[in-house]
């Protein structure tokens, strides 16, 4: 059955079918569930191919992610997924590989299969060229994460620097003076963020950062296990206290402290950044800082589609870029040595 | 004779149905206006639902205590649940909860949007915010509705928390970012209970309380901020009679809401408070509530302009065939003793502390200079 044969049985217009197909909100209630009783009855799908050529669109998404192996990405790729579902559109995902220029080569591959917007995770960084020639196209972009990218583009992002200093404070609070730092490869902005609000705190507190505790390591669990075992080979004694910049890395060294003989966190406490599902299920439970990452992605997919629609519906008004904003909350359990409850309670 | 206008908004009658899981959706909504609340609010709506933990709710027969009670549908669906709400006419205040600015302010745009007729921003959520509530640092409460402020054209109200030092402060903080109203106050943090079988709380974490365990403080939250800011008022926390309602209005609330009533009796608990409210005013020969609003205000001083006159039970023989004798037991100054069918205060050992005349079933005892 096509189109005008539900318009026929259902006694309307063929425009007011395709009213309840692509802006359900436009109709009236009884008019909507009573033709949308006769397509459920009749299993009508449209054909979406005709529908981009009609309303300039494909109902499809891009979104292009640093790389599948982090669990925490597919988080995010989760939400922008659930809500673009909803909205009957379609996510191509690209997986860059921490390549800047396969990141521009999966643009402009999608701008050529002609999706209707794009959302970049954690960019490895465009330069101004590139994101003129984007804009020119009108091409609806959303940036998750930090990036290098200067042009003015609707973004989603965590102040992680905030967070990495709250952590900071709490280590210091739980008595421990002499902190290191296991610092990962990416993403590259949030983890000089997050390095930042480390140094603030402790400058803040009138202590000198000393730079031979901080290691750069892989962002992975190996890379935090080799980055504890060479910390801990190269140190003289162990500092009391290790932050990372992953849950990953964190997991990689509390094993590298277990295997040499220590005990966390009373040798050395260790805090993670992420908040994981396997965070809470190690021993001892590690302490780290819960990202909002479902909801990254959900307000990432959220405000790339209220741009596209106001494309369609404001042709010509120029587009004002939406800035979302999420919090990072510390998440107090076993690994980082403090006592009493509160924390964890609340 | 009940209508009223709250911050622009034309209402049928002060009461409104609060936020809640009675208004959970379009349907849910469309009921409570239905069963003649003036407006209702939604349940809060957040930015990505999850999953609601079980058990959530408990109750005795004060009031009751609930874990977490959020929206279970996503922002995008709220426009069709929008449309459904008001396909019967009535008011509907959006409830919006989120830790940034910049997500409640999305939330509240896209509502206004949906139809909304107002946002309510809820700052206090007891139950799973860390011990400082949001609503306890005015600073965030002031960026949070200035956002949404800049983001909306529609009312914008802060709802409150007794979980503060310092309401007035808060309060203030919405009007100076420009905010429409305060609602005060939701629910407090609490445990209702532990069966002492088993050494088990009635709900296996902290829980927000509602119901009459929280009326006084509501009441008091509601003086509090009338007698120091210029804001308008909606009173909530233990509202289930007509009388309550007026005693918020009273106290300088320009509109009331009902949540745990709705919730023990069900909707028919708002029928009965409106038709109630309108046999008292007819009675009284008020033609608008808002005549009454603050009234009780003028008789509400501060500790320091209160009266220290020697007022004493001046009462002697008084004729008490109560029998209950609260009066003697509850004197803390044994002033009071019976004999026989009489009662009588001792007025060298009355001490004017007033308790025996709130004790007394009868009304029997009096202060008097």
């Amino acid at each position: 059955m096509n189109i005008k044969e539900i318009a026929k049985k259902a006694g309307v217009s063929v425009a007011t079918v395709s009213r309840v197909l692509n802006h359900p909100e436009s109709v009236a209630v009884k008019t909507r569930e009573k033709i949308q009783k006769i397509i459920d009855e009749e299993e009508y799908t449209p054909n979406w191919f005709a529908q981009g050529l009609n309303f300039n669109k494909t109902k499809t998404i891009g979104l292009v992610l640093p790389h599948t192996q982090n669990s925490t990405y597919m988080e995010i790729a989760n939400g922008v997924e659930e809500v673009a579902r909803q909205k009957g559109y379609i996510t191509f995902m690209c997986n860059m590989e921490g390549d800047p220029e396969l990141e521009k080569e999966y643009i402009d591959q999608l701008v050529n299969r002609k999706v209707d917007g794009i959302i970049l995770l954690y960019s490895l960084g465009l330069d101004d060229e590139y994101t003129d020639w984007i804009d020119e196209l009108n091409m609806p972009v959303v940036t998750i994460g930090e990036s290098k990218i200067k042009a003015d583009w609707d973004s989603v992002k965590v102040d992680c620097r905030a967070a990495m200093a709250e952590m900071t404070a709490h280590l210091m609070e739980c008595g421990h003076k002499k902190i290191g730092v296991l610092r990962g490869t990416e993403p590259d902005a949030e983890t000089k963020n997050m390095v930042q609000g480390f140094r603030n705190v402790l400058k803040a507190s009138g202590n000198k950062v000393d730079e031979k505790l901080i290691y750069d390591v892989e962002f992975s669990i190996e890379g935090g296990y080799i980055g504890m075992k060479k910390m801990i080979g190269s140190l003289p004694k162990l500092p009391d206290a290790v932050i990372t910049t992953g849950d990953e890395i964190a997991y990689g060294a509390m094993d590298a402290i277990k295997e040499t003989g220590f005990n966390i966190p009373d040798d050395v406490a260790v805090t993670g950044f992420g908040n994981d599902r396997m965070s809470s299920l190690m021993e001892p439970k590690l302490t780290t800082v819960e990202l909002p990452y479902r909801k990254m992605g959900i307000y990432g997919a959220r405000i790339l589609f209220d741009h596209i629609d106001e494309k369609q519906e404001k042709k010509n008004e120029k587009h004002v870029a939406r800035k979302i904003k999420l919090q990072a909350k510390s998440r107090i359990r076993k690994s980082c040595g403090h006592e009493g409850r509160i924390g964890e309670m609340f | 004779m009940l209508e009223t206008n709250y911050l622009g908004l034309k209402l049928a009658n002060p009461v409104m149905i609060a936020a809640g899981p009675w208004n959970r959706d379009g349907k849910g909504i469309k009921e409570s206006l239905e069963a003649g609340a003036g407006a209702a609010v939604t349940e809060s709506i957040v930015s990505d639902t999850l999953l609601d933990v079980r058990p959530r709710i408990s109750c005795d027969d004060k009031g009751a205590q609930n874990i977490r009670l959020y929206s279970d549908i996503q922002i995008e669906g709220w426009e069709r649940e929008m449309e459904i709400a008001k396909s019967g006419g009535g008011v509907v205040i959006a409830s919006v909860s989120g830790h940034t600015s910049s997500e409640v302010a999305y939330l509240a745009s896209k509502l206004e949007r949906f139809g909304a007729d107002a946002i309510e921003l809820s700052v206090s959520n007891p139950a799973v915010e860390s011990l400082e509530v949001v609503a306890s640092h005015a600073d965030v409460v002031y960026e949070m509705t200035k956002e949404i402020v800049s983001a909306v054209k529609i009312p914008v109200i802060a709802k409150l928390s007794q979980n503060t030092t310092n309401i007035s402060k808060v309060a203030k903080a919405v009007k100076d970012a420009g905010g429409s109203g305060v609602t005060a106050i939701n629910t407090v943090r609490g445990i209702l209970g532990v069966d002492i079988e088993n050494a088990v709380p009635m709900l296996s974490t902290y829980g927000g309380i509602s119901g009459e365990y929280i009326r006084p403080l509501g009441l008091a939250s509601v003086a509090t901020i009338a007698q120091t800011v210029n804001i308008p008022i909606c009173g909530v926390g233990g509202i289930n009679s007509y009388r309550h309602v007026l005693e918020y209005i009273m106290l300088g609330a320009s509109a009331v809401q009902v949540g745990t009533a709705v919730m023990l009796e069900g909707r028919e608990a708002i029928r009965k408070i409106v038709q109630e409210l309108e046999i008292w005013a007819q009675n009284h020969n008020i033609n608008s509530l808002l005549e009454l609003k603050g009234k009780a205000l003028e008789n509400l001083k501060s500790f320091e302009e209160m009266r220290f006159e020697p007022a004493v039970s001046y009462s002697s023989g008084v004729p008490c065939g109560e029998n209950c004798d609260k009066c003697i037991s509850a004197c803390m100054y044994q002033a009071i003793s019976r004999k026989g069918g009489q009662i009588s205060v001792d007025r060298t050992r009355c001490t004017g502390c007033g308790l025996c005349t709130f004790i007394c079933p009868a009304n029997k005892l009096k202060l008097d200079l």
